[in-house]
């Protein structure tokens, strides 16, 4: 099968969305498919067997100054960046809408010389996908949730008017459904995805299907040799996203008996504002470490270093840092948010789950867990065993080609 | 001076002259004595001639308004958990905010189909200069940064 994958941002080290297109285009290949990768920046390095196609960007929306390259300093008055740049100046991000427009380009160059069976697109569903529809190759999405959940959490954080204003602004939801509506098929990453896809951007039920992320179990395994520094937890994720629920394990940190200290492990945050407020409101200071930016054998380093992993999210598609953790062996304390339960499993046994927006909870558990060290490593064994069985890369891929044969047969 | 310098020189001083001139025209040239005594009757212009303007740009700023309205309707009807008590500093009133910015725009976008209806020079003349000069603002503002922009190096290295 000849396969064509979008993704509008393929850096694999921040987000899921890299994470997800590059083992989904690796697994691919190692099933004997063609795959042909378009990908916006920051861009994922070049792999094997792969063919990966260029789309760039000027990222008007991040950077307020310098955006101008010096070797070409019109580019910005050209219509598609006129416009970025324009939209981003209200507060809007127009990456997704400009990325689905240039891969369409991108595609028609392309197929000057390549027929591809299908397309599958990653979270981006711009009005430019309706072009792609023209080209007459079954199109399918992977949603890996729907934005309106982000856009909810938040404003359940007490928040400026005009900080309200920027969030509606920001998120597509409304080109998002409409171009979701018409595509021909939608996958996406658990069960509770797909009910929020459903109710988000009335996709009918029988036109989605669920097709588990996978886990580099290889890379994320537990380290022979590290030693468990007493008293550590370890949250990974973007402290910066409300939906992470931040706050929650921080006001978790002044409950508990034991007077734990947090690794907060942030790649995505370049900027932290407002969760150095709370802690600085909790009195935390002394006992919560930023790491920045890290490469990953430094976080699988922490992973095994540390005692407790948790994931306190008000809502996860899937939850990327909770199935590293449990793949590390390491006993993962997770809200009941979104997907988390659908990894974690069984409370208890693969991992410990709370309610979501409960810090006591999470300070018991963070007792509890201290206070049992058999239990930690009974349940960090369990959790990888479970990793190992359901998340894998290559189920995800087999399962994806039965998806796209039927697409494709339906589409005949 | 390199080539692009200039024609970001040249891009700043057209669209603010640009900008100048529709301001220019829009408030004086149209009246000879000034606002208050503006003479211009859209009413004597063949009606298709007329509402083949006035629907473009009047659909163009509805959409503007349309946007503004929307906005705060989904900041005063989004349903959310209420957040932890720690956290909240201060009151919230966005939700009087968001009431007010739609009542505003509601208000807005009928004046302005009121305005078409009846043919007034501002109902066409407004929405034209606001769209002109969100265009020629980021021509400048393009211009501006083009001016800007290190093209070499220092010659310290720093």
């Amino acid at each position: 099968m000849k396969i064509c994958l979008l993704t509008y941002r393929g850096n694999p080290y921040c987000g899921g969305q890299g994470i997800y297109t590059m083992f989904i285009a690796r697994e691919l290949v190692k099933l004997g498919h063609e795959v042909h990768v378009i990908q916006g920046p920051p861009y994922f390095p070049p792999m094997e067997g792969v063919h990966i196609h260029y789309v760039g960007n000027h990222n008007y929306f991040n950077k307020k100054k310098d955006y101008i390259k010096p070797h070409k300093p019109f580019a910005t008055l050209r219509p598609l960046n006129f416009y970025e740049f324009v939209a981003s100046k209200f507060g809007i991000f127009p990456e997704i809408e400009a990325f689905s427009v240039r891969a369409y380009f991108k595609l028609r160059e392309l197929m000057k010389t390549h027929r591809f069976d299908i397309i599958h697109d990653n979270q981006n569903l711009g009005y430019g996908f309706l072009l792609i529809k023209t080209l007459g190759i079954p199109f399918v999405s992977t949603i890996h949730h729907p934005l309106s959940i982000d856009r909810s959490t938040w404003f359940e954080y007490p928040s400026e008017f005009s900080l309200k204003v920027k969030r509606v602004l920001y998120y597509p939801l409304i080109m998002q459904g409409f171009v979701a509506r018409r595509l021909d098929h939608i996958i996406t990453v658990s069960h509770d995805s797909a009910q929020e896809i459903i109710k988000a951007f009335k996709i009918k039920p029988g036109k989605m299907s669920v097709v588990y992320n996978g886990m580099d179990t290889e890379f994320f395994r537990p380290l022979k040799g590290v030693r468990k520094k007493p008293g550590s937890v370890l949250f990974v994720g973007n402290v910066e996203d409300r939906k992470k629920g931040v706050v929650y394990l921080l006001k978790a940190l002044t409950l508990t008996k034991h007077k734990v200290n947090l690794t907060v492990v942030d790649g995505g945050a370049p900027n932290r504002t407002y969760v150095t407020k709370w802690i600085d409101n909790f009195k935390l200071n002394d006992r919560i470490h930023f790491t920045g930016k890290i490469p990953g054998e430094k976080l699988l380093e922490l992973y095994s270093q540390s005692q407790i992993a948790v994931s306190p999210s008000l809502y996860e598609g899937f939850g990327f840092p909770a199935a590293e953790a449990m793949s590390c062996e390491l006993p993962l304390i997770s809200s009941d948010g979104g997907a988390l339960p659908e990894v974690v499993g069984e409370h208890m046994k693969t991992g410990y789950v709370v309610k979501a927006r409960d810090p006591f909870g999470l300070a018991t558990a963070i007792d509890y867990l201290m206070d049992n060290p058999e239990v930690r490593e009974k349940m960090g064994k369990a959790a990888r065993k479970r990793i190992q069985q359901v998340f894998t890369w290559e189920n995800a891929a087999k399962e994806m080609v039965k998806v796209y044969r039927e697409v494709i047969d339906a589409y005949r | 001076m390199p080539r692009a310098k200039i024609w970001g020189i040249l891009a700043v001083i057209v669209s603010a002259g640009l900008f100048a001139f529709l301001l220019y025209a829009v408030f004086f040239i149209a009246g000879n004595d000034g606002l208050s005594t503006l003479p211009v009757d859209l009413g004597e212009i063949n009606t298709l001639t007329y509402f083949s303007v006035a629907v473009p740009v009047a659909a163009g700023a509805l959409f503007v308004l349309g946007t503004g309205f929307w906005i705060g309707w989904v900041i005063l009807s989004i349903k959310v958990v209420p957040p932890m008590p720690e956290i909240v500093e201060k009151k919230d009133n966005s939700k009087i905010k968001a009431l007010l910015l739609c009542v505003s725009t509601a208000l807005l976008a009928a004046a302005l189909v009121y305005g078409v209806y009846v043919r007034s020079f501002w109902a066409l003349a407004i929405p034209a200069l606001v769209i002109s000069a969100v265009v020629l603002g980021a021509v400048f503002w393009v211009g501006l940064a083009i001016i800007t922009t290190r093209s070499t190096l220092p010659t310290d290295g720093k």
